[in-house]
């Protein structure tokens, strides 16, 4: 397909011709964009505007506002120490997963990256758990965790003489297991993203760094990093909004407990919203879960991305 | 590529963007029936494993039996799950719905049933045969709003080969907590870095609910909300403080271990014989033998009740069969058709036997199928027993209330806050009961409930 010359030559019109341009080529813009602004208008517009409406009542089990509380729900939130608990453990988490999966998905993106024969072996088991939904993935993990002897994680401590873990069933161990297993999960994704990456970087910026002497860890500290750093932006950006968005593993292995030690805001939501039939307040906590992303996100775009180098 | 021929295009895949998004909303129902041909009753349930295929088997029989009516089985997931959904969207939910037993005061106050009770008086159904503690149980203001179908107990499993082992009478099961204390601590043993444990039992409210029961005490006021609706929760009263304390205490003198809320690893354990004793549903006890075949042998006791509790008895468990009311008449009627069949002796014989559910039709117990059951498994007798020696009141009959099901999460965190010593058994119900209490107030208000 030949694409339209987007600009009109210059001085080739009059001013209200490039206005009747500029409504045309808007109309234009619009058939593309029809399709996905539709599904966007109902899938997301929609229920966010329908979300924070709802946010300032209190509804029935049927989910229908009843009564009017204003902005009582945030006031609530606000002094709620099982919010305050929920988002302190969402950000945990995001601090649990997010370097975790990337640092991991780089050492193998690396170690993937040397030219060797049957690498691509290596390469398709590295990616393998991109291929695996969290409902499949918690269920295997629910068998590794299990805390009594039957369990396999704690069957290898045993043999190393370690002693038995809680995972999931301890406060202090529930979070940083569900971490485990969510960057085990995010690897997947992660490698096959930072291969990418690595395998469009000029191979002549590393022959010259070679030639002038640098070592190994200098290549990867001065020449890699660097010109991956757009792509590790990115993962970092995505990454960071997965993490706050995690639900199934939540809901699979520990349902928030033991006591809120897992209660992270998502699940909260749910919890909320489905089984306390609380639509009013769960509402108000996606809306403040909302202000919080949309809040790290600018953060990442304002300071994070100084420091990242487009070639 | 022309102009003209891509906004034909984009044109068309528009308007399949619109039927995508329309068609979501329209599928789904099975209200519309073909003139002349049977009527199709769909039917929500949530039997997992083997009571699914015994559910199964059931429903083709009975397909295969009625040429006008066919049921439509359709799983959906945990209660919990299904509940929620057809929370979300009433007027797309099944004609035949299975719901657990706490959900009874949510499906009533919703207004989404035809109450069961308008067919059986309709056509003169015989409920003598029924037990009566468990037609009690589903009662409201005397009247049944679902039929009860799955049925269960909790009762106190234990390995009689490591009671041999311990010195301990195998015929002579715990029936106390201070019992259970006893044994357990006997049980406990330590050999090269392992432990075996003398019992275990998930973080699960509907445990609490049951001791609570088997001790005498309410779970909300106003009679249980029976007598009217409750307005406040009572889970912090000595009864409830007695069974924390005695959960807790076992587990810190490492007489027993804490396995998380999952009913599947307690039972993983015990069929590992990695602990001797565990509570649970008398509907696994199918699965449970087993597990244990050619390894011990599983004895099973009643469950135990408190140190100074009188001799109660606990709440009866699992689901009961509504038929929704936004459905047509005749859809109504042959869902009602289902609903007897079900709960014929035959067929309940039958459920009874392939699940470890209660046979809650007396008759039931004279049909062959049962006899062998019971030669197999004698000891599902004790469950049995269980049921009918409970005495009728406003505490076994169990609490109503809308919100249950955050009021058992409610309880299961405060479990869990005093099993790992986050907080005293009476401060962790304190702030629990408070926190029911609230939500049983709110919910009273936006039902309009008086």
């Amino acid at each position: 397909m030949q694409r339209e010359e987007p600009k009109s030559e210059p001085g080739s019109q009059a001013k209200s011709g490039v206005k009747a341009k500029g409504a045309k080529e808007l109309a234009h813009a619009l058939v593309y964009l029809g399709p996905s602004l539709i599904l966007f208008l109902i899938f997301v517009f929609y229920p966010m505007v329908k979300t924070v409406y709802l946010s300032f009542y209190l509804t029935n089990p049927g989910g229908d506002p009843v009564v009017w509380k204003g902005i009582q729900a945030y006031l609530t939130l606000l002094g709620s120490s099982s919010f305050r608990n929920s988002v302190v453990v969402s950000f945990l988490f995001v601090l649990y997963t997010v370097p975790g999966t990337i640092l991991a998905s780089l050492l193998l993106a690396v170690l993937a990256n040397v030219k060797l024969r049957g690498i691509g072996v290596y390469r398709t088991l590295y990616s393998l758990t991109i291929g695996v939904s969290v409902a499949s993935a918690a269920t295997i993990w629910m068998l590794l965790f299990s805390p009594a002897d039957n369990g396999m994680l704690n069957y290898f401590l045993h043999l190393v003489g370690l002693p038995k873990i809680g995972w999931l069933v301890t406060t202090r161990s529930a979070l940083p297991s569900l971490a485990l297993m969510t960057v085990w999960m995010g690897v997947g994704f992660n490698f096959i993203v930072l291969m990418g990456g690595l395998q469009s970087l000029p191979e002549e910026i590393f022959e010259s760094a070679r030639i002038d002497g640098a070592g190994r860890w200098k290549q990867f500290r001065h020449i890699t990093v660097p010109l991956l750093s757009p792509t590790l932006f990115f993962l970092l950006v995505v990454d960071t909004i997965a993490a706050f968005q995690s639900f199934g593993q939540f809901n699979i292995l520990t349902l928030g407990g033991p006591d809120h030690s897992t209660n992270v805001i998502v699940y909260s939501i749910y919890r909320e919203a489905f089984f306390n039939s609380r639509f009013g307040p769960a509402s108000a906590q996606a809306v403040v879960l909302f202000v919080i992303i949309l809040i790290l996100t600018l953060l990442q775009f304002g300071v994070v991305e100084r420091k990242v180098h487009y070639q | 590529m022309k102009k003209g021929k891509v906004l034909k295009i984009v044109t068309v895949l528009l308007v399949l963007g619109l039927l995508l998004v329309t068609g979501c909303g329209t599928g789904g129902t099975s209200s519309s029936q073909a003139a002349g041909g049977p009527i199709t009753v769909t039917f929500w349930h949530s039997m997992g494993g083997v009571p699914a295929k015994t559910l199964t088997t059931l429903i083709n029989k009975f397909n295969a039996t009625h040429k006008d009516i066919q049921v439509k089985l359709v799983y959906q997931g945990s209660y919990d799950d299904a509940f929620n959904k057809l929370k979300a969207s009433p007027d797309q939910g099944p004609d035949l719905f299975q719901v657990y037993d706490i959900g009874t005061r949510y499906m009533i106050d919703a207004g989404l049933v035809t109450p069961m009770q308008n067919f059986i008086d309709k056509s003169k159904f015989d409920l003598s045969q029924f037990e009566p503690h468990v037609l009690h149980y589903y009662e409201v203001g005397g009247k049944l709003y679902s039929m009860p179908f799955n049925t269960s107990v909790p009762v106190l499993y234990y390995n009689k080969t490591m009671f041999k082992a311990a010195g301990l009478d195998p015929n002579k099961p715990p029936l106390t907590f201070a019992d259970v204390e006893k044994d357990a601590k006997a049980l406990t043993t330590k050999s090269g870095g392992k432990t075996v444990y003398g019992f275990s039992q998930a973080i699960y409210g509907w445990f609490f609910e049951q001791y609570l029961a088997r001790d005498g005490a309410l779970y909300v006021n106003n009679g249980n909300g029976r007598d009217k609706a409750a307005t406040e929760s009572l889970v912090n009263s000595p009864a409830g403080v007695d069974i924390l304390t005695w959960w807790k205490k076992m587990i810190d003198d490492g007489a027993a271990t804490n396995l998380g809320r999952q009913t599947s690893a307690t039972q993983a354990a015990f069929g590992a014989q990695q602990i001797a004793m565990t509570i649970d549903s008398c509907g696994i006890l199918p699965n449970l033998t087993t597990a244990a075949a050619g390894k011990f042998k599983i004895g099973i006791a009643p469950l135990p009740r408190g140190n100074n509790a009188s001799d109660s008895g606990p709440i009866i468990g699992g689901g009961s069969l509504w038929i929704l009311k936004n459905k047509p008449k005749a859809e109504q009627e042959a869902a009602w058709k289902v609903v007897q069949w079900l709960t014929q002796p035959a067929q309940m014989a039958a459920w009874t036997v392939g699940t470890g559910y209660l046979p809650i039709n007396k008759a039931a117990v004279n049909e062959q199928t049962y006899k062998d059951f019971l030669a197999k498994y004698p000891s599902y007798q004790v469950a049995l027993d269980q049921l009918h020696n409970t005495p009728e009141n406003r505490v076994t009959e169990g609490g109503r209330i809308g919100v249950f099901t955050s009021a058992r999460a409610t309880v299961e965190n405060a479990i869990e806050q005093a099993v790992l010593n986050k907080a005293t058994p009476q401060a962790a119900l304190d702030a629990a009961a408070k926190k029911i209490t609230s939500a049983i107030q709110e919910y009273n208000q936006t039902m309009g409930v008086k």
